[in-house]
């Protein structure tokens, strides 16, 4: 009885879900300088995992090896292994293209890009499928529907992105990652530059999201994180601290230190 | 001692006040003065130089522009050698520059490792800094020299030969629908891949790029071509003048494009990375469209140098009034023709050059009429 209770609530809360991702001892240097010291984690599938900790405690860092954005840099170096789907992205073979076909990234600041709305969420379809132009309109409503985005914009697609809010610029952002239909859909501090009510609607759609996407957010917010998250990583100086359902992290978590910072005591 | 802070500082804000509002008139007199001075300059020197041509518009009108007829000596003037030679040789600095300056910018900010971006850089800048008086020695001692012998008879043995035996001629048809078919193929296959699949869409899109590329090629390797490296290999001339252009201008427009590269902030760089794009499309789909009215700014700011560009180019071009299309021939320019010929003009002579000089004018701002026209025609593609 006890057991099957205990199940159930992992089912709940996800505990049991297939991990997506699998962090198997990430080490990252910035110029010899060590900025994540052995990471392990599974990630699970379909499950928003929330990445919390104080400044420079390698949070985006993490984020940004998911998808090797930190690549297009010299002088970084990822080690360990990190399997997508049972294969290991870190592999220098592993096809960046397909990588970022799979796992999408929305970054911190909206960045549109200096061309129509339109075009802003086309512009990576473009790049890996050849659509004709009605099926293109297609995918690009579809894109914005899932952004929660389609009504406000759908009377200017010929307009140029920069005159959107920052909200719905942010989530003009969220629309142009997952028009490629991604698995993975990496957060890093989406609404960091967003007001309360644009802040609130992007976490709705993380909800909403998350039915179709593995998602990965990193955020300095840990109300955010209790709030929209299944799971929560608690790290510390290139160290994951703690890695648990976000409802124990944030009720009665393991470690000291994990204490001392969601009760506001450091970070 | 609480009452006496509490008492308000007497100040005499009335007065404050007024000198303010003294000083900013002042100053915003003095910004405005400035500017107007700007115009006034402009206006001067434009209208100053037509009224000193106007003997010649007078008696001439319209047919100074068409006529290629110069000849101080029986007072004929006609400025068509001058405007073509200055378009054409600024036309071909500008088609080897702008490539050019575009790759090193784009190394320099994009590719280049650290330790190279400094130096490089700084050679570039140097090059903008050397005179002009140095590139046209340089351009007539060395470079003249060197065409003549390498590059101006291997052009007109292979292109420039109206009448090339059956082999010679079918070798250059061949290479010519080759390179044709790079631009061609791509572009018929994007636009027939809405109607067309599969098998069918490679053999309709080969056939019609091929067509097209076939008498591209035969309309350049039979009448464009021939015509444009017909002629002695002399050095001197239309395309010699025009390469010292480019690489006098390519430090100007090259520098431009490295600053604006460098303001594409790196977010905006990563997004676009992260959508699995390429160096090459994050480079033609973001950071060129994101700087856009500076790359084309800079690269007007290098057509205008090369329009208006004397000593180097009166060095290398030859001097000739003679019209001709080929590009291997002496040639004349508006700057380089009034540089030759202010010391002994006098009378209609002198006012024809003079009318040279607002021709250059007017030439100049026709050119930036255009890059105004069109980034705005840009700006509006753009949704903007």
């Amino acid at each position: 009885m006890n057991d099957l209770a205990a199940a159930s609530a992992a089912a709940l809360t996800g505990a049991s879900a297939q991990p997506k991702l699998k962090v198997r001892d990430v080490h990252f240097y910035y110029n010899g300088y060590q900025a994540l010291k052995g990471i392990n984690m599974d990630i699970p599938e379909k499950q928003v995992t929330a990445i919390i900790g104080p400044s420079g405690c390698g949070k985006s860092t993490l984020l940004r090896i998911f998808n090797r954005i930190y690549a297009i840099y010299p002088k970084l170096e990822a080690k360990g292994s990190i399997e997508l789907d049972g294969e290991n992205i870190l592999d220098p073979n592993y096809s960046m293209n397909r990588l970022r076909t799979k796992v999408g990234m929305v970054f911190q600041k909206p960045v549109p890009f200096p061309m129509t709305i339109f075009e802003n969420v086309a512009y990576g379809i473009r790049h890996h499928e050849k659509l004709s132009r009605a099926d293109m309109e297609i995918r690009v409503e579809q894109a914005l529907r899932s952004a929660a985005l389609w009504d406000e914009v759908k009377d200017k697609l010929k307009q140029s992105a920069l005159g959107l809010s920052g909200g719905q610029q942010q989530r003009l952002c969220i629309a142009r990652g997952i028009a490629l239909r991604p698995e993975v859909l990496l957060l890093d501090e989406p609404t960091s530059a967003l007001d309360p009510i644009a802040t609130g609607r992007i976490e709705q759609l993380v909800e909403e999201l998350k039915h179709e996407y593995t998602i990965v957010i990193v955020t300095h917010n840990m109300q955010q994180a209790a709030r929209v998250s299944d799971r929560t990583a608690f790290m510390y100086m290139g160290d994951l601290i703690e890695f648990d359902n976000t409802e124990k992290i944030f009720t009665k978590p393991g470690k000291k230190q994990t204490e001392d910072y969601i009760t506001g005591r450091f970070g | 001692m609480s009452a006496l802070s509490a008492e308000p500082i007497p100040r005499d804000t009335e007065h404050r006040s007024r000198t303010d509002a003294r000083h900013d008139l002042i100053f915003r007199l003095a910004l405005r003065f400035c500017a107007l001075l700007v115009l006034a300059a402009l206006l001067g020197a434009a209208l100053s130089t037509l009224w000193g041509g106007r003997d010649v518009l007078f008696k001439d009108g319209l047919h100074f522009l068409f006529s290629s007829d110069w000849n101080p000596v029986e007072n004929q003037f006609g400025a068509l050698a001058p405007i073509v030679g200055t378009l054409v040789t600024s036309l071909i600095a500008l088609i080897l520059a702008v490539p050019v300056s575009f790759g090193i910018a784009l190394f320099l900010t994009e590719i280049a490792p650290r330790w190279m971006r400094g130096p490089v850089g700084a050679a570039i800048e140097l090059l903008a800094a050397i005179p002009s008086i140095i590139y046209g020695m340089w351009g007539l001692f060395v470079f003249v020299p060197f065409m003549a012998t390498y590059i101006e008879p291997w052009l007109s043995d292979y292109f420039g030969d109206t009448s090339p035996s059956g082999g010679a001629q079918a070798v250059r048809l061949v290479i010519g629908t080759l390179i044709l078919l790079i631009p061609t193929l791509p572009m018929f296959y994007g636009a027939l891949h809405r109607w067309v699949h599969g098998i069918a869409l490679t053999a309709t899109a080969m056939v019609l790029a091929l067509s097209l590329s076939g008498a591209l090629s035969y309309v350049l390797m039979f009448s464009v071509l021939p015509n444009l490296f017909n002629g002695p290999p002399l050095g001197l001339g239309l395309l010699t003048a025009g390469i010292v252009l480019a690489v006098m201008i390519l430090p100007f427009i090259s520098s431009v494009m490295r600053e604006v590269f460098q303001t594409v902030p790196a977010r905006l760089k990563e997004s676009s990375y992260a959508l699995g794009s390429t160096t090459w499309e994050v480079v033609w789909d973001i950071v060129l469209p994101y700087t856009r009215s500076a790359v084309i700014g800079g690269i007007f700011l290098g057509l205008g140098r090369a329009l208006g560009e004397t000593m180097a180019v009166t060095f290398v071009l030859g001097n000739s009034y003679n019209l001709t299309a080929s590009l291997l021939m002496p040639g004349t320019s508006i700057s380089s023709s009034i540089a030759n010929e202010f010391n002994e003009a006098v009378g209609l002579h002198r006012s024809a050059l003079i009318a040279l000089g607002f021709l250059l004018f007017v030439v100049t701002f026709i050119v930036l009429l255009i890059a105004r026209f069109m980034l705005r025609q840009l700006a509006r593609k753009e949704g903007r």
